[in-house]
């Protein structure tokens, strides 16, 4: 009859937390906001340059600011919202990864991927993204923010005015350097084409 | 035209980074913490991953024994065992016979507690900075909930169901607990069980399975009930 700790405390459980649900004066709900933009902002943490499970941490954090601020959000603008606390957010986390590089000097490995694939496929897909990643740390800031913006979320430019909070004109001008620069580096480490093919 | 290979092998890499799969479970942790957070006061605890939460909590467990410890009931039956002899000074009704009261079973973990002098224990009024502490305004939180539930169930594991029941009541009465609740009725229906009062148990399970059919504990809460 006696039961481990672990079989009697459990988290809370989904129905225990069934009524937490509230409905802001604007109209948004937590679980509509989290539903809506929980993919987006994880992949725009990834593209920023955090660790899958850094960006978990950050993508939560996003939602707990969120929440608090819920009553304050434009419903029209939740994405901006999230987005811009996306930002602040890893900028933070990655102040946080260059100290503990620091002392690591070298990053733990990623969890694999619980994907449905084969081990060689997985770690095809593993250099793609680690490729990516430095690519994408060669490139200044705002031009990393567009380019994932526009490639892995396949935004339109008005739409990442939006979120960049910059003119339609000066979004596309900063989208065309960034690709032109992303393509350089790219080019430059092109030896490192996971596909086998050669480029 | 052809293609340029290294607009492919960009194109590529995007995709890559498209299609990379979320992990399991990440989006519903991320809704609990927020819905948490919708109503409380926000709290670095929550500001972790699942696992990096429960560890978390664990650091909490001593400040919530230390606390159980000074908000323990006045019968020294159900405290809990390690017992503080500064603790004795306090108690508004001071023991008349303190020889001709044995000490209980639940207690007997307690050997290495330091005596309590019979003529303290007689003579010294309660000292007002040693009262039980008032209630918390607010409401507790998750952490906190946890720090008392952890309480409860290293007394049971300890073999010490009355210091459980202790702890329930603090859950009960100072927390108020409500996210825990269904696991603290649980960890009580076993804490009663196990103290022998298994009537009381058996009718405080069958009250918890007819509340809470589609919980996951009910099974385990069935156990309890007496046919």
């Amino acid at each position: 009859m006696a039961a481990s700790r672990d079989e009697v405390i459990a988290p809370p459980s989904k129905a225990s937390l069934r009524d937490d649900s509230r409905v802001a004066s604007n109209g948004l709900t937590i679980d509509a906001l989290v539903a809506q933009h929980y993919g987006f902002i994880w992949r725009v943490l990834r593209g920023l340059g955090l660790s899958s499970a850094d960006a978990e941490d950050a993508t939560q954090q996003v939602f707990m600011i969120a929440a608090r601020k819920l009553d304050t959000i434009d419903p029209d603008r939740a994405r901006s919202f999230v987005y811009g606390a996306a930002l602040r957010v890893a900028h933070n986390a990655r102040r946080g990864l260059r100290r503990r590089r620091e002392v690591l000097e070298d990053e733990l490995p990623e969890e694999p991927e619980p994907e449905a694939r084969g081990p060689e496929k997985m770690a095809e897909l593993d250099q793609a993204r680690r490729l990516l990643a430095q690519v994408l740390d060669r490139l200044e800031e705002k031009h990393r923010r567009v380019i994932v913006l526009a490639e892995i979320e396949q935004l339109e430019v008005p739409e990442i005015a939006v979120l960049e909070g910059v003119p339609v004109g000066t979004a596309a001008s900063r989208l065309r350097v960034a690709r032109e620069k992303f393509r350089a580096a790219l080019h430059a480490m092109r030896d490192q084409n996971p596909f086998g093919d050669e480029p | 035209m052809t293609p340029d290979p290294i607009d492919q092998l960009g194109a590529r890499l995007f995709e890559s980074a498209r299609n990379e799969a979320i992990p399991s479970g990440a989006e519903q942790r991320a809704l609990e913490a927020a819905r948490l957070e919708v109503g409380q006061k926000p709290r670095e605890i929550m500001h972790l991953s699942q696992g990096r939460t429960w560890l978390a909590a664990g650091a909490c467990l001593a400040l919530a024994a230390t606390v159980a410890l000074l908000l323990r009931p006045k019968d020294a039956s159900v405290g809990i065992s390690a017992e503080p002899s500064t603790l004795a000074h306090a108690r508004p009704e001071p023991r008349t016979a303190p020889s001709a009261a044995p000490r209980s079973a639940s207690s007997a973990t307690s050997n290495d507690a330091p005596p309590v002098a019979p003529s303290l224990a007689v003579t010294v009024k309660p000292m007002p900075s040693l009262q039980p502490m008032p209630l918390p305004p607010a409401p507790a939180s998750l952490s906190d909930e946890l720090s008392a539930l952890k309480v409860a169930s290293s007394a049971l594991s300890a073999g010490d169901p009355k210091a459980a029941l202790a702890a329930l009541d603090r859950y009960d009465r100072v927390l108020k607990g409500q996210k825990l609740r269904a696991e603290a009725t649980l960890l009580k229906i076993e804490a009663l069980s196990r103290a022998g009062q298994t009537q009381a148990a058996s009718t405080l399970a069958q009250r918890f399975v007819e509340q809470n059919p589609g919980s996951p504990l009910v099974d385990r809460a069935r156990s309890f009930v007496v046919q």
